[in-house]
């Protein structure tokens, strides 16, 4: 029975595990063309229900079928509507049935299967796509129940297994250790100096924790608004506010975050600069980071009682040490999902078989006009 | 296992902190079992209540505020902790403070009733007269008591204060400073614990003061000179905290070099024996209670 039923499921995918990012490129579906794409996988003869899942590191496409429905179909579709050479994307995709498709989108779910182990972003990726077939009526009784104990299976992984444990992205990593400090990350005073990526990665990390007071600074930093650069714009993307660099110093002692990353080559706050600082707020802790080769802050300031001074390496440990051991928990995470692979799917195959096919209890949210 | 022996409820007051204790432990390290959700704070509410009665009922038999020995003054002090604990959970909701709570009143509670000689039944002496025959030295102590509780749950915050100081500036993510509360909560609720503590000490100070300079002949030189230091320790802790002079790590470690202080003072803080306080005064002079 379960034989019979296991080509009725299907999966045609291409991931970061199987194409490099050139290649990912060449599959991946433009945004524009989806509509299309949907029309055309609905003429597939033997193919009921679809749903395409379109990110920046997947293109996979889920497909419910009868019984003689040939998965190549899915193959052929896709190579010739992206226009790719067959052969290319056999080598850079990957084609499941049966089983292992609810396997495989239970550990795409979790965010086993992500590039950064254990992120939550994909689950509110595959909400999306799997809303938008709903509204296209594309997803039906198969799909409907598969996504929908995806999302169960996403939420137990969560929750029963150490797979989403820890910080990862280094601007979260410094969100935790500001917790970790002060408690609530939104009454924090962050100051940035300079502008580069981490700097951004770390005010859009404290941005959606909810602080308000962010301050950016910069030695390219100019008040004539002809000759605006990088940290008076950052400042206004989010929303903060822009401090003079000439003044900086002399406020050191408003913040409870200083971030440096400047490419300046030399320290910019020394040793008397922080014990100035502490002078005016001695009894309350003082985060610093230093993201910057060579370093902005002489290294003796956490020397300093109630000074936590960090540096990249330091954030990275800690970013690596969580995900190895989110990573430990991949195995043991993979085998439980696959035992509730295995049920849905043992589920699924009886009443498949014993439901007629005019019964339809859908699950799937209602389409939005 | 008799239920209205003192010895024998601690015991069981103990066994409930220990459950509390190693139940939130497994809370901490995330071996979370849902069942078992609530049982740290059950546990400590439990321990509570029994050690309550165990010391009321220890009350009955001494006539008065059972503090007359070395086990009945720690389990006085862990029922303050535990009960200091309980009314701060309300404001500060740190779980993980209830659980080192109910480890150090477990293993102290354990060590004083398995301590030999610390339990000796004073109250059975055909000479015994009450332990505390005025009411205002009764609330002296108890307060003093009282205060100390709170000096051990300040000590028990300044320790969660070093260790995640030590573990953030290790850098050492993963250790337990990751499951315990902010340095900034901690450090506030040190110095709160301390304000109270404080003050709770001064009064009873000025409450066994009022005794004192009526009857100086109860009180001992080493325990008047004992109790000041003390005092003076921890008020000169609290100003240099007001005045930002001392804070961090070292206002912390400053904090449990006191508590360790005032639990070796304990010995010394004993009132003269109630013989000797019996042949100087007639308790019916010891009327302090009138006293404005």
């Amino acid at each position: 029975m379960i034989r019979e039923a296991s080509s009725s499921l299907h999966l045609l995918g291409s991931s970061h595990r199987v194409a490099d990012l050139a290649a990912r490129e060449r599959i991946s579906l433009p945004p524009d063309a989806i509509d299309d794409f949907y029309l055309g996988l609905e003429g597939l003869p033997g193919l009921h229900e679809c749903l395409i899942l379109n990110t920046c590191n997947r293109t996979e496409i889920y497909g419910a079928s009868e019984e003689n429905f040939a998965p190549e179909c899915l193959h052929d579709y896709l190579s010739d509507f992206r226009k790719i050479d067959p052969e290319f994307l056999r080598r850079h995709s990957y084609l499941r049935s049966g089983e292992q498709v609810i396997r495989h989108l239970f550990e795409v779910t979790a965010g086993i299967d992500s590039q950064m182990v254990g992120e939550t972003e994909i689950l509110g990726q595959v909400k999306k796509a799997y809303e938008d077939a709903c509204r296209r009526k594309a997803s039906g009784k198969m799909l409907n129940r598969l996504f929908q104990k995806g999302f169960q299976a996403a939420k137990w992984a969560r929750t029963n297994t150490g797979i989403s444990k820890g910080q990862v992205n280094l601007g979260n990593v410094l969100c935790e250790l500001a917790r970790r400090i002060f408690g609530k990350v939104a009454a924090c005073r962050l100051l940035v100096v300079g502008a580069g990526e981490v700097a951004e990665s770390a005010i859009e990390s404290f941005k959606s924790r909810g602080s308000q007071a962010i301050t950016v600074t910069g030695r390219t930093f100019d008040w004539c608004p002809l000759s605006r650069r990088k940290p008076d714009e950052l400042a206004e993307k989010f929303g903060g506010f822009a401090l003079s660099f000439d003044d900086f110093k002399k406020s050191l002692h408003f913040f409870d975050v200083i971030l440096t990353s400047t490419a300046s080559g030399k320290a910019l706050i020394d040793l008397e600069d922080i014990r100035e600082c502490m002078r005016k707020r001695p009894s309350q802790p003082l985060f610093l980071i230093d993201a910057a080769v060579p370093r902005n802050i002489d290294e003796r300031a956490s020397k300093v009682d109630n000074v936590f001074l960090y540096n990249m390496d330091d954030v990275s440990d800690i970013a690596n040490e969580n995900l190895k051991s989110r990573m430990a928990e991949v195995d043991h995470c993979k085998s439980a999902l696959g035992q509730r692979a295995l049920r849905l799917w043992q589920q699924m195959t009886t009443t498949h078989s014993k439901e007629p096919a005019s019964i339809s209890q859908s699950t799937a949210p209602r389409p939005s006009s | 296992m008799n239920l209205n022996d003192p010895r024998d409820l601690l015991w069981i007051a103990g066994i409930c902190y220990g459950i509390s204790f190693f139940v939130g432990m497994l809370k901490t390290f995330r071996f979370e079992v849902s069942l078992l959700n609530q049982v740290p704070v059950l546990g400590i509410a439990l321990g509570f209540l029994i050690q309550t009665r165990a010391l009321y009922l220890r009350g009955l038999e001494v006539h008065g505020c059972p503090l007359g020995n070395t086990l009945e003054r720690i389990q006085f002090i862990l029922w303050s902790l535990i009960l200091a604990f309980l009314i701060l959970r309300f404001i500060w909701r740190l779980n993980l403070l209830g659980t080192f709570c109910a480890g150090l009143a477990m293993g102290a509670g354990f060590l004083s009733l398995i301590l030999p000689g610390s339990d000796p039944p004073y109250w059975t002496d055909p000479d015994y007269l009450r332990l505390f025959s005025n009411p205002w030295v009764e609330l002296h102590a108890s307060i003093a008591i009282f205060s100390y509780g709170l000096f051990s749950l300040l000590a028990i915050v300044s320790g969660m204060y070093l260790v995640q100081r030590n573990a953030l500036l290790s850098r050492k993510h993963r250790l337990i400073g990751s499951f315990l509360p902010p340095i900034h909560d901690l450090e506030h609720a040190g110095f709160r614990l301390l304000t109270v503590g404080t003050s709770f000490l001064t009064l009873s100070i000025i409450v066994g003061g009022m005794h004192w300079t009526r009857h100086p002949e109860f009180v001992t030189t080493t325990k008047l000179y004992v109790t000041l230091l003390l005092w003076f320790g921890y008020a000169i802790l609290f100003f240099l905290r007001v005045g930002n002079r001392l804070f961090g790590s070292k206002f912390a470690k400053a904090s449990i070099a006191l508590f360790c202080l005032a639990i070796l003072s304990l010995s010394f803080v004993n009132s003269k024996s109630k013989k000797q306080e019996s042949h100087v005064v007639p308790s019916s002079d010891l009327s302090l209670a009138h006293s404005p």
